[in-house]
């Protein structure tokens, strides 16, 4: 009957299918030994040079060395803080402002490490715009992915400079690349990575003028991207915690040391993102990542503090978190 | 049998048909974008001409096809259990009016429900492997499914039941034999549109998290301004979109024709 016949077709295209996908599907590395620990890191977006050390780890086997098996997913934007709390990834890339929100409400995360020393973000605007200070923000329009935070960050930078927050208007544009809503006029400045969009900008051909936040004002000189883990992890599997960041310091100083075979390694590992941007951003920021700290992931108690304290001057946290349980410099130090 | 609707052509030979009117639309129109891109001044990273992106898609050939495995692997478990979890409840709900009432308002719902609330909580209660994709996967095309065939059923000839209980079925009898088969169409109906969708679902459900898969190429290329590489990713989606949407077509047609 031909019905049959078809129906054989269909399931024998469908087999077919599914067993080349699922062979697709199957982790990208083959196990290196039995005895190693699966160990979930999620990133916070797309990976990019902030990641570079954690990649360098994996390719140089220094996770293996510690026995770690490490599977580095991407997420939904946003959302490597909920699901390191909830322990479905045991670390993760997050940012100093986002763990000071979480433990504020509650949410047991804790910051290992300082994936770069200072703030490389701040405000940027095509060249023509003339933004030089925050007080040109008066009469523009910003564009960002609509958190509270980036208000506030830019009212008390304008406040700072005797300029009329009431002045400037502030847009949601989501996940809308920078360079597509400046170029369209839909913005006229927007808050960016200097080592990735600042960069991607230069090979564009695209004249920016950039604001360093860290620079504007010291109380935004904090630490982002940073690497979170869990207070249950850290209270129940000391060793785990240990192991990893034994493993991760030593991938951020091979990209420290190594910048242009470190930008090789994250190429190969993800060769989706834009190759000859991830060389050029290597060399700027494995210049960041420690800069003038003693070593790699070093965190200050006054960054932490003073940042908190802000947040609870301007309402965005009840109380102040107690920042010593927030952070530890346990173990990336020497 | 009544037909269903299909791309219009008056010839009922084959299984595959070409129908020149809309890939003309279509040509022209892929024309007109790639003379606007030549003679406008539209940066190539807000919008790639349509020969940028088929050169990115050959560029990047080996790449985006483990990725569009990866996503349709996602996409054809998913879209399978969705077809037997559809015709199932279809079935029931056909059936049993109760049933119905119980079932039908909870099926709405989930449909509702924003799939950008749920990645995170599926990161959380499934993980990241292959479970909580293809749970998205089902969340997408059982709607379609079910609501169709349920649909096809409740409208199905009362007067075939009349007649064949008349000559000694039973209730389920009747059903199997006389409503089942006039709700194809219609079941067709929901097969086509959750086809159309899966591979879109399996795409949004990457964003749970996740090292492959068309949507994770996507969210890298888009934020490393590949503009063109992140066309040609889309194009693959519609591509296979459309493919599954024809295989279903193919099928019917083959239904039809028996």
């Amino acid at each position: 009957m031909k019905y049959f016949k078809m129906t054989r077709f269909l399931l024998i295209l469908i087999i077919i299918t599914l067993t080349l996908s699922l062979s697709a599907c199957g982790t990208g590395a083959p196990d290196k030994g039995r005895d190693l620990q699966k160990v979930t890191f999620v990133l916070d977006w797309t990976p990019n040079t902030n990641h570079t050390g954690i990649y360098a780890a994996k390719a140089q086997g220094f996770f293996e060395e510690q026995g770690l098996d490490v599977e580095i997913i991407q997420p939904s934007e946003g959302t490597s803080d909920s699901i390191v709390a909830s322990g479905s990834a045991q670390f993760g890339i997050s940012y100093q402002e986002s763990v000071t929100f979480a433990r504020a409400e509650g949410i047991p995360l804790v910051s290992l490490a300082a994936v770069i020393q200072h703030n490389t973000s701040g405000f940027a605007s095509l060249k023509d715009k003339n933004i030089l200070s925050p007080k040109d923000f008066e009469g523009k329009i910003y564009g960002g992915w609509g958190s509270p935070i980036e208000e506030a960050t830019i009212k008390y930078l304008m406040e700072q400079a005797g300029a009329d927050f009431s002045k400037v208007k502030i847009a949601t544009t989501g996940d809308a690349d920078f360079f597509q809503a400046s170029a369209s006029g839909q913005i006229d400045f927007g808050w960016i990575f200097e080592g990735w969009d600042g960069i991607a900008a230069k090979q564009k051909g695209m004249e920016l003028n950039y604001i360093d936040l860290g620079k504007e004002a010291t109380v935004f000189d904090y630490y982002t991207p940073v690497i979170i883990t869990n207070e249950t992890i850290l209270a129940q599997n000391e060793e785990l915690v240990k192991a990893f960041m034994a493993a991760a310091k030593k991938g951020y100083e091979f990209a420290i040391e190594n910048p242009e075979e470190a930008a090789e390694i994250l190429i190969k590992a993800v060769p989706e993102i834009d190759g000859e941007l991830v060389k050029e951003s290597q060399k700027f920021l494995s210049q960041q990542y420690q800069a003038e700290a003693e070593y790699w992931g070093y965190q200050k108690e006054e960054v932490w503090q003073d940042y908190t304290n802000w947040m609870a001057e301007n309402g965005f946290i009840k109380e102040k978190i107690d920042v010593s349980k927030a952070y530890t410099n346990k173990f990336v130090e020497k | 049998m009544r037909k269903s609707g299909s791309t219009g052509q008056k010839n009922n030979k084959g299984y595959i048909k070409f129908d020149w009117l809309p890939v003309s639309i279509i040509f022209l129109l892929v024309v007109f974008w790639q003379v606007f891109g030549d003679i406008g001044n539209m940066p190539s990273y807000i919008l790639p001409t349509p020969v940028m992106v088929i050169e990115a898609l050959y560029q990047n050939r080996v790449l985006l096809l483990s990725h569009t495995l990866v996503t349709t692997g996602e996409a054809l478990i998913g879209f399978g259990l969705a077809v037997l979890l559809g015709i199932a409840s279809g079935i029931l709900m056909g059936y049993y009016q109760r049933v119905r009432r119980a079932l039908y308002p909870l099926f709405v719902i989930t449909q509702t429900i924003p799939i950008i609330v749920l990645t995170p909580l599926f990161a959380i209660w499934f993980g990241f492997g292959l479970l909580p994709k293809v749970l998205i996967v089902i969340l997408v095309c059982f709607f379609p499914i079910a609501v169709t065939f349920t649909q096809g059923l409740i409208e199905a000839d009362e007067n075939m039941d009349a007649l064949l209980q008349v000559m000694g079925a039973s209730r389920w009898q009747a059903f199997f034999i006389a409503r089942i088969p006039q709700a194809l169409p219609d079941l067709f109906s929901g097969l086509k549109i959750a086809a159309t969708y899966s591979i879109m679902g399996a795409v949004i459900s990457e964003w749970v998290g996740a090292q492959k898969g068309l949507g994770i190429y996507m969210t890298r290329a888009m934020t490393s301004f590949k503009t063109s590489v992140l066309f040609a990713d889309v194009l693959m989606i519609v591509l296979l979109s459309l493919g599954l949407y024809k295989l279903i077509e193919m099928f019917e047609r083959h239904w039809q024709l028996k």
